[in-house]
């Protein structure tokens, strides 16, 4: 006779099964390897062009490197995130899926941890390049993994908010509200700044700061001019970053997982 | 514990119109009473409601008014899931994983450890008829594999009740009687299936109990003995040699071919005032056949439309 783990061993069992299986998706699907490959094509060309251009090239292959490597995986981020529930619910996956004894919540978290792992593994494979790189070209600083760390921490926050609109609107729509809060993300504080001296009244200064404070903030996570200048990160910022993103992700899986719980599978 | 595997009562669920205009009835307050170790046909014709009441039951959908109960647990809450295998109407499964990759995958989200799968799985695609071909990757299966496939995730846990959404769509002739002859030793295992078809010549063949939808109600349900009175309906006389040409009196010529003839006759009483007509005009008896009630006749009386 065989025993079943119960109670939170059989949920943490079945949660990494369901991520197992979104990172066995992904490795097995062409798009993955398209994308590695353009990385890579795009990484030997910052290298190409440091050979074209005046100064140190370490620094400008780090400076290309760091902002290709991140633009190919909150890429990955959004155009795979965006598909995570929608694609189970349209291509009908999800009706076996659920109608065994586990809860939709921790679908969303599995599909979650699945997706983490792959951007973990592509983030990795894309630095250990650059970090060849730098090193053909005796510029090598393990400084680019923490920027690699920075970068890991805003794909966990552009992953939430592209699981949270595939679990309740279409690809499309996800696409779309995941690259505007992509792209809010990393202008809000500047245009908090230039408009809150516009904005009159105390009442209407605390509601754009409010506002401000809904919308995620990707600049506290960007650390790539403090490595391309060798300046010390200093502690209490990567602890900030690291709160910052455990909050904005909780936030907006609870928000996946209460939305998707009410969702009827037609 | 409970007596009856599925309880349903006054269940009830609406869906919205095309482009959110109106709203469609898919269930008006179905009952179900299905007892333990029996084999059960969920009958009605397309959009009847039988896959809403499924999905209902397998806790896909929530119902806007009602309850269900699964083994006496409500559908809904995990607990009732643990101890049912559900199979849904034409299964989509991940084509990126071989046959053995998603039992085992699906064996894991019931909390079977690698060395319970490492026995189960080889086992379940055997019975399955799937032998040799758990390294195949899903997308070369064919539409009937996949149905074998989907069977045997819904057995991957030893289910006590097995919920099977249309299990003969997709199979030939010989896959049919295959997936009856499991289903009847899932019974003799002392396991309840309940299964939807439309396929009403199968489920005579081996339900013990069916229910009737239509238009999202249960119209009939119990015992097929019971259902269908064992009543004969009427007899087909076969004949030949009958030289006479004139119309008979009694029974009504339904072929006349080659010199040989097939009187419908509705008494049981006239068939032998035939019979003796017939013997004395010469002509040979070639079969005398009973025709009883069939779950087909008893289906098209319930539905609307159906006794036209």
């Amino acid at each position: 006779m065989t025993t079943t783990p119960k109670g939170l061993s059989l949920g943490w069992a079945q949660t990494r099964a369901l991520a197992a299986n979104t990172f066995r998706e992904s490795v097995r699907s062409r798009v993955f390897y398209i994308l590695m490959a353009f990385a890579v094509a795009m990484l030997l060309f910052s290298a190409v062009m440091s050979l074209l251009t005046i100064g140190s090239r370490a620094k400008i292959i780090i400076d290309l490197g760091l902002t290709v490597t991140s633009f190919i995986t909150v890429m990955t981020a959004i155009f795979v995130g965006i598909g995570l529930i929608y694609t189970e619910v349209e291509k009908k996956t999800i009706y076996n899926v659920l109608s065994k004894p586990l809860g939709r919540a921790q679908f969303i978290i599995g599909r979650y941890i699945g997706m983490m792992a792959v951007l973990a593994v592509n983030l990795f494979a894309m630095l250990a390049l650059l970090g060849l790189l730098l090193l053909l070209f005796k510029g090598f600083t393990w400084k680019i993994f923490a920027a690699g760390g920075f970068i890991y921490l805003e794909l966990a926050i552009l992953t939430a908010i592209a699981l949270f609109f595939s679990s309740v609107t279409s690809p499309v729509i996800s696409a779309i509200c995941t690259m505007a809060f992509y792209i809010v993300g990393h202008t809000s504080s500047a245009l908090l700044e230039s408009l809150a001296p516009r904005i009159s009244g105390p009442l209407g200064k605390k509601a754009a700061v409010w506002f401000f404070h809904l919308l995620p903030d990707l600049n506290v996570l960007n650390v790539t001019n403090l490595i391309s200048y060798d300046i010390p990160i200093a502690h209490g910022f990567t602890a900030r970053a690291i709160i910052y993103t455990a909050a904005y992700v909780t936030l907006l899986l609870t928000a996946a997982c209460m939305a998707f719980s009410r969702r009827d599978l037609v | 514990m409970s007596s009856l595997a599925i309880e349903v009562k006054d269940l009830a669920k609406t869906f919205k119109g095309h482009l959110s205009i109106g709203r469609i009835h898919a269930l008006r307050g179905v009952d179900l009473a299905v007892p333990t170790g029996v084999i059960y046909g969920f009958l009605g014709p397309n959009g009847a409601g039988k896959t809403t009441t499924l999905k209902v039951m397998a806790g896909l959908l929530k119902p806007d008014r009602g309850e269900a109960k699964l083994l006496g647990v409500p559908v809904g809450e995990k607990r009732a899931r643990e101890r049912i295998g559900f199979l849904p109407e034409t299964p989509y499964f991940y084509d990126y994983l071989t046959g053995a990759e998603l039992l085992m995958f699906f064996g894991r989200l019931h909390g079977l450890g690698k060395a319970a799968l490492a026995e189960k799985v080889p086992a379940l695609l055997r019975i399955v008829g799937l032998e040799g071909k758990g390294d195949l990757p899903l997308r070369k299966y064919s539409k009937g594999m996949l149905q074998r496939v989907g069977l045997a995730q819904a057995l991957i846990n030893e289910p006590e009740l097995i919920i099977l959404d249309e299990p003969m769509s997709g199979l030939d002739p010989i896959g049919r009687r295959e997936i009856r002859d499991l289903i009847l030793s899932l019974r003799a295992e002392g396991k309840t299936v309940f299964f939807s078809s439309h396929i009403l010549a199968d489920a005579e063949m081996i339900c013990d109990e069916v229910a009737i939808l239509a238009s999202g109600r249960v119209v009939s349900q119990g015992s097929l003995e019971k259902l269908l009175s064992g009543e004969v309906r009427f007899w087909d006389v076969s004949l030949s040699g009958w030289s006479a040409e004139a119309p008979l009196a009694i029974g009504q010529v339904v072929t006349r071919h080659d010199g040989q003839l097939l009187v419908r006759v509705q008494l049981e009483d006239d068939v032998q005032t035939l019979l003796d007509a017939a013997r004395s005009a010469g002509a040979r008896i070639l079969a005398v056949t009973p025709h009883k009630a069939s779950l087909e006749d008893l289906f098209m009386s319930q539905i609307p439309g159906g006794a036209k």
